[in-house]
């Protein structure tokens, strides 16, 4: 009973806090590295318009599955400053093989590193793939978890709105 | 409960202030008729306040899926940054190079923490960078239990790491001391041992190119015998070149890891070798097919050696394809000097040995994937091969020469007369015997021996998935994998056993040592029947509406088990319904004694959820085949799961 009573309390607050929560926050200035060698923050990275942060690894089925949108969008709202920062998760076992997948692909976005899930457990992006849109200021204004066929249209329906609002406030 | 509600209320008050702050929670509960149950709970909550940041992970497990039971903040860790500096106090877990030195992580699946208890101090200007690393680390071990771990090393380590960037070379070293009480196999017993690491790695990125190396010395002195402490050494090595070329890019590596060797496999009381902190990249495909992660290679991180290439490119700029290689194998051939006794012989090139005696291993994997009908179909089709040395029952290939022994020996009289006595004419004879060994021993001409038994893994692999996604967002997916394992032990020679009377092997025709033999034996097995072929095959269907929903029933089948019968002894209604199978609904079956066509069968049905973006809960009903399970390098057996339901809900706000 008193097991049950637990897993009830912590579902009706997680509840409500992801209810009312998933957006609002400032996202913390994280330092990365790049897939090229370079460091980059996040806050830098936002400084010209909004930006998507999907975490990703070469083993994972639906990361692969929805980068193609990902770097399409990074591609068309680039004029608008929007761009897709991709944090890569795999650990030393493929850590070496992530370039060569990227390139193979010819993929435009960002690509950081994050092989011990340093900054994915500071974002909560332990689970792939986890996608966080902020806006150029650096507040979170949506999340989502996982990737099921055809949500890349909501996903382009959040950039298209923060890009659109963004605008008409500017 | 008290917990809790400080934990609630802090979150309360959190929301309340000005704080930045971020969370998740995962719930899992699962129970099945095999009396396997799990309730697991975990929130991870991160705060942000200027230059201090915070991170707390409170778990209620009771008892979790694997571990112990635990109700208490799990980890915790506070960072503040100043300046060029960075200091964290708490749960420590760094990333040094690729991992030959130090690579830390929590990772739940299989129950692999070697994460610190401790502090670290980072500087950063410019080019230059330096950390250090000092605290405690309690690490457990799995022993026969699946679930309950076994063995605990406790660490107390200090590290330091220095690395120098140019624009486009960086250098580092590292050093990472420890000393260990290290839990041997029986009894409550530790041992002593001081380790100490020093390592160096260094990268290039270039433009069509880049290029990464490091090496890490080891030495371990064990002092439980404080006036004979004995030593042990060992070295790793790990190498990647990548090359690209257009839209393709080849990506090659080689690895050398000794640090102790033994041809059986290492227990507890092998210590001194590779420590938890290491964990290296194994140079293996790390799958994301259910079928080729059962039969993923269990990597040898003491003593193994390798190389493997993957060149990833692009068909008609929108088709991706994957091809992969890797041969590893011991550094060491291992022949037999009896039947127990076994003598290592290193292998003379750095390249991997297809000889049996040093368990080499071969992977090779193709892949095409991308999308296709105006985006709207996702295709993959790939297939895979593996093939290993499992183990070698005797292995020898030499000369060996009969030798005959004659007993010649023989006494030896010797008679003389005591001249003492000769005056009174008495004669004493005196008789002194000698006993002469003498013994003749003779050679028949050499001839050649071998004496061979290994056990051979093979297994072929075709992995299908097909995802249209229509225009209402709604998508129907279809996956089939299909395997074909064979499980062997070959045996070959002109000799099957050591005859210790004899001290040298024995020849099946003692008359003719060129009469030989080669037989190949499989080890599947069903009712005494040798099977030759293991078929396992899996489909699932995936209907969804993005993005809310998606449902999936899972069907797992095979043929005949490896090892011990795992047959589902429980029949459920899904079962009954995926097979059509009207009698069970009408009460003519017994749900305890499942028919003979859903034996070696296991069906699952699961509903995901996406409650809002951000939360999700997911719902599933059947049976999961148990089997390897391999999470980055470290592999576990999973218990199966008959007829339950598991439920878990996730959340990150």
């Amino acid at each position: 009973m008193k097991k049950c009573l637990f897993t009830f309390l912590i579902i009706c607050k997680s509840f409500v806090l992801a209810t009312d929560l998933d957006s609002g926050n400032t996202i913390p200035d994280l330092q990365l590295r790049l897939l090229d060698g370079d460091k980059a923050s996040i806050h830098e990275l936002v400084k010209d318009g909004p930006l998507m942060i999907d975490f990703w690894a070469t083993w994972c089925k639906p990361c692969k599955k929805v980068m193609k949108f990902l770097d399409q969008y990074h591609q068309d709202y680039a004029d608008r400053g929007f761009k897709v920062l991709m944090i890569n998760q795999d650990t030393p076992r493929s850590l070496g093989k992530v370039k060569s997948y990227i390139r193979s692909q010819n993929h435009q976005f960002i690509v950081g590193l994050d092989p011990n899930q340093k900054i994915a457990q500071k974002l909560n992006g332990m689970v792939m793939p986890t996608l966080i849109l902020v806006d150029k200021g650096g507040e979170i204004k949506w999340r989502h978890q996982g990737y099921i066929p055809g949500d890349e249209v909501e996903i382009e329906k959040q950039i298209k709105s923060l890009i659109d609002n963004y605008s008409f406030d500017s | 409960m008290k917990k809790l509600f400080i934990f609630l209320s802090v979150l309360s008050l959190l929301i309340a202030s000005d704080l930045d702050f971020n969370g998740a929670l995962n719930t899992n509960y699962g129970d099945n008729k095999e009396f396997y149950y799990y309730t697991e709970n975990r929130i991870d909550l991160n705060i942000f306040y200027k230059d201090f940041q915070g991170w707390v992970q409170y778990e209620y497990a009771h008892p979790p899926e694997i571990g112990f039971s635990i109700n208490k903040i799990r980890k915790f860790r506070m960072e503040y940054a100043f300046e060029d500096f960075l200091v964290k106090v708490g749960d420590i877990y760094e990333f040094w190079g690729r991992g030959l030195v130090l690579n830390q992580f929590d990772d739940q699946i299989t129950n692999y923490d070697n994460g610190l208890h401790g502090l670290y101090v980072g500087y950063s200007s410019g080019p230059l960078s330096l950390s250090h690393i000092n605290g405690k680390a309690n690490i457990w071990n799995l022993g026969n239990d699946l679930r309950i771990p076994a063995f605990k090393n406790k660490h107390n380590l200090t590290g330091l790491q220095a690395q120098y960037d140019w624009s486009m070379f960086s250098i580092g070293v590292t050093q990472l001391i420890t000393e260990e009480d290290h839990q041997l196999q029986f009894g409550n017993q530790f041992a002593d041992v001081h380790h100490t690491l020093n390592g160096i790695y260094s990268s290039m990125i270039l433009g069509n190119a880049d290029f990464f190396f490091e090496y890490v010395d080891k030495r371990a002195t064990d002092n439980s015998i404080s006036f004979a402490p004995v030593e042990k050494n060992g070295h790793g090595l790990y190498s990647n070149l990548n090359l690209y070329l257009g839209s393709w890019g080849l990506s090659t590596e080689y690895k050398r890891y000794a640090f102790d060797k033994a041809h059986s496999d290492l227990t507890a009381d092998d210590y001194g070798n590779r420590i938890a902190f290491q964990t290296m990249p194994t140079l293996g495909k790390e799958h994301n097919s259910t079928l080729l992660g059962r039969v993923s290679h269990n990597y040898n991180f003491n003593d193994e050696r390798g190389i493997q290439l993957e060149l990833n490119g692009s068909i008609l700029d929108k088709y991706a394809v994957s091809t992969q290689y890797s041969h590893l194998s011991r550094n060491e051939n291992w022949q037999s000097l009896s039947q127990l006794e076994w003598a290592e012989n290193p292998l003379e090139s750095y390249l991997p040995s297809s000889d049996p005696s040093a368990l080499p291993y071969w992977e090779n994997y193709q892949e095409i994937s991308g999308y296709t009908l105006g985006d709207n179909l996702f295709f993959k089709l790939g297939r895979g091969n593996n093939k290993q040395v499992f183990k070698t029952m005797r292995y020898f290939d030499g000369i060996q020469q009969d030798m005959s022994v004659e007993d010649n020996s023989f006494w030896d009289y010797d008679t003389t007369y005591d001249s003492t006595w000769a005056a009174y004419d008495i004669i004493i004879e005196i008789v002194d015997s000698t006993y002469m060994e003498i013994f003749d021993t003779t050679f028949s001409d050499p001839y050649n021996v071998e004496a061979k038994m290994w056990q051979e893994l093979k297994s072929f692999t075709i992995p299908v998935e097909l995802n249209y996604t229509f225009d209402n967002g709604y998508s129907l997916g279809i996956g089939f994998q299909y395997q074909e394992r064979q499980k062997k032990n070959i045996s070959k020679g002109n000799s099957i056993y050591y005859s210790v009377a004899d001290s040298g092997w024995a020849l099946i025709n003692p008359e003719n040592p060129d009469s030989s033999f080669y037989l190949e034996e499989s080890q599947f097995a069903m009712d005494t029947i040798k099977i030759n072929t293991q078929y396992n095959r899996m489909l699932y269907v995936t209907l969804s509406k993005a993005p809310k929903w998606s449902f999936t029933i899972t069907h797992d089948w095979t043929n005949v088990f490896d090892g011990q019968a795992t047959d589902d002894p429980f029949y459920n209604p899904l079962e009954a319904l995926v097979y059509g199978d009207l009698k069970y609904f009408t009460g003519e079956r017994d749900p305890r004694d499942p028919p003979p066509f859903i034996q070696k069968r296991w069906v699952s049905a699961e509903l995901a959820y996406n409650l809002t973006s951000s939360q999700r809960i997911s719902i599933m009903y059947g049976s999961i085949q148990g089997g390897l399970f391999c999470s980055n390098g470290i592999c576990r057996v999973i218990a199966p799961f008959s007829d339950g339901i598991k439920v878990s809900y996730s959340a990150i706000f």
